[in-house]
């Protein structure tokens, strides 16, 4: 059933990924906290190529995106299990096509991620109101670009992979 | 006594066509009197277009200026070889100018990217600096590039001198644009308004380097004073940033 992931160039497309991230587009912020790119890119991926491809993909990102980043707060436990969980909505449950249910998964990964981000740093003693405050923003402003650019990718991959089984 | 009587009449009448000279003269002895009063101010009325203007006022602020910048070098020098003899600094320090790649001020972290790495001789540790002072310091190094903690990052403590009150401070990022200074004891007389620098003691960053301004004092606070601080240096806008290579 999983293919793009055989095919390199699909796969070189999350190279956007952390490339976005150190961008980090002005005008794509809300209240200075940017979306989290990696969802954005793992969403239709995971939602096409099934639940091994989705973690795999996760842990790929994770590892990039720790690299980018200071200190020891990690990305890889949400990016691995959302990958998988993802994949498997995707396999088991009806197509995901309509925008508001790409904006509804966005949103709750999204919620996932920071919820992790906010237990690690509650855990070296570093959480408060700042860093409650990035994960509302960032929820939001995922959650609102998912619609878009996710149903594009979804396209894109959901070709792909007709191209291919034809 | 016709004649002496028709005197009289006409000195009287001379001395009454006089009376416009007396006023006049009563006019110059107040003018005596009160230091030129009238007289100075009618001429500083009528010169007051060619006052020195903003012109040459600019030209004394700048003399003042160069003034103050050879002085300023002079102390810097002075201040330099004084740690180098007390051996607080090592003497083969030197600054690296970089470009900022890549910024994130707010989120999860407050990191910069800069455009220089270990290939320059910049090491983990290193301070970062921009036109208003300290920015923070290099937390890893790749071959082309460094990641800089911002003194906002909420891992970022650093020990900080107040030169008005004189006391110790810790400057301890929170996540927010403004990081939070904890003083060692309760109630150390910081105000609003007073300098932040480096601490003069420190061999991880240059001393007496500015960091930033109190913007408000929590005397409340448990179990010490707490302040807020203002960074001098404005992160969103800088392009540039030195590196002082080997501080340490």
């Amino acid at each position: 059933m999983a293919a793009l992931y055989r095919h390199g160039w699909c796969g070189a497309t999350g190279l956007v990924v952390p490339l976005l991230t150190l961008v980090s587009p002005g005008f794509l912020k809300l209240d200075g906290v940017g979306p989290a790119w990696g969802l954005l890119w793992l969403l239709p991926w995971a939602l096409v190529d099934g639940p091994v491809s989705g973690a795999g993909a996760g842990l790929a990102l994770g590892l990039v995106l720790d690299g980018l980043h200071l200190g020891p707060v990690s990305e890889l436990p949400a990016l691995v299990f959302l990958g998988w969980w993802w994949g498997r909505v995707g396999r088991r449950g009806p197509q995901i096509e309509r925008s508001f249910s790409l904006g509804l998964l966005a949103l709750l990964g999204s919620l996932v991620l920071g919820g992790t981000m906010l237990a690690q740093f509650a855990w070296l003693g570093e959480a408060g109101r700042p860093q409650l405050h990035t994960l509302l923003s960032q929820t939001l402003i995922t959650a609102l670009l998912a619609p878009m650019l996710c149903s594009l990718q979804l396209l894109l991959w959901r070709q792909q992979t007709a191209g291919l089984r034809g | 006594m016709p004649f002496g009587r028709s005197f009289r009449v006409t000195q009287l009448r001379s001395l009454g066509s006089l009376w416009p000279w007396l006023l006049v003269l009563l006019a110059l002895v107040g003018v005596r009197l009160s230091k030129g009063a009238g007289f100075a101010d009618a001429y500083a009325l009528m010169t007051r277009p060619f006052w020195p203007g903003s012109a040459q006022g600019e030209w004394v602020r700048s003399a003042q200026q160069l003034g103050d910048q050879a002085r300023l070098s002079q102390l810097e020098v002075d201040n330099q070889r004084l740690r180098h003899l007390l051996q607080l600094e090592r003497g083969d320090s030197a600054f690296e100018g970089a470009a900022v790649i890549s910024r994130e001020p707010g989120g999860w972290w407050q990191q910069l990217l800069i455009g220089k790495g270990s290939l320059n001789g910049v090491g983990v540790g290193d301070p970062v600096l921009a036109p208003g002072g300290l920015l923070g310091r290099v937390a890893s190094v790749t071959p082309t590039t460094s990641k800089v903690q911002l003194l906002t990052d909420g891992g970022s403590r650093l020990g900080v001198w107040l030169p008005r009150i004189r006391r110790h401070g810790l400057l301890t990022g929170v996540g927010t644009p403004r990081p939070l200074l904890r003083f060692l004891e309760k109630d150390p007389g910081a105000r609003p308004g007073d300098v932040v620098v480096t601490s003069p003691a420190s061999t991880l960053v240059p001393a007496n380097l500015t960091v930033g301004v109190i913007q408000s004092v929590d005397d409340r606070a448990v179990p010490a004073t707490e302040a807020v601080v203002q960074l001098s240096a404005p992160v969103q806008a800088v392009d540039w940033v030195q590196v002082r290579k080997g501080a340490r």
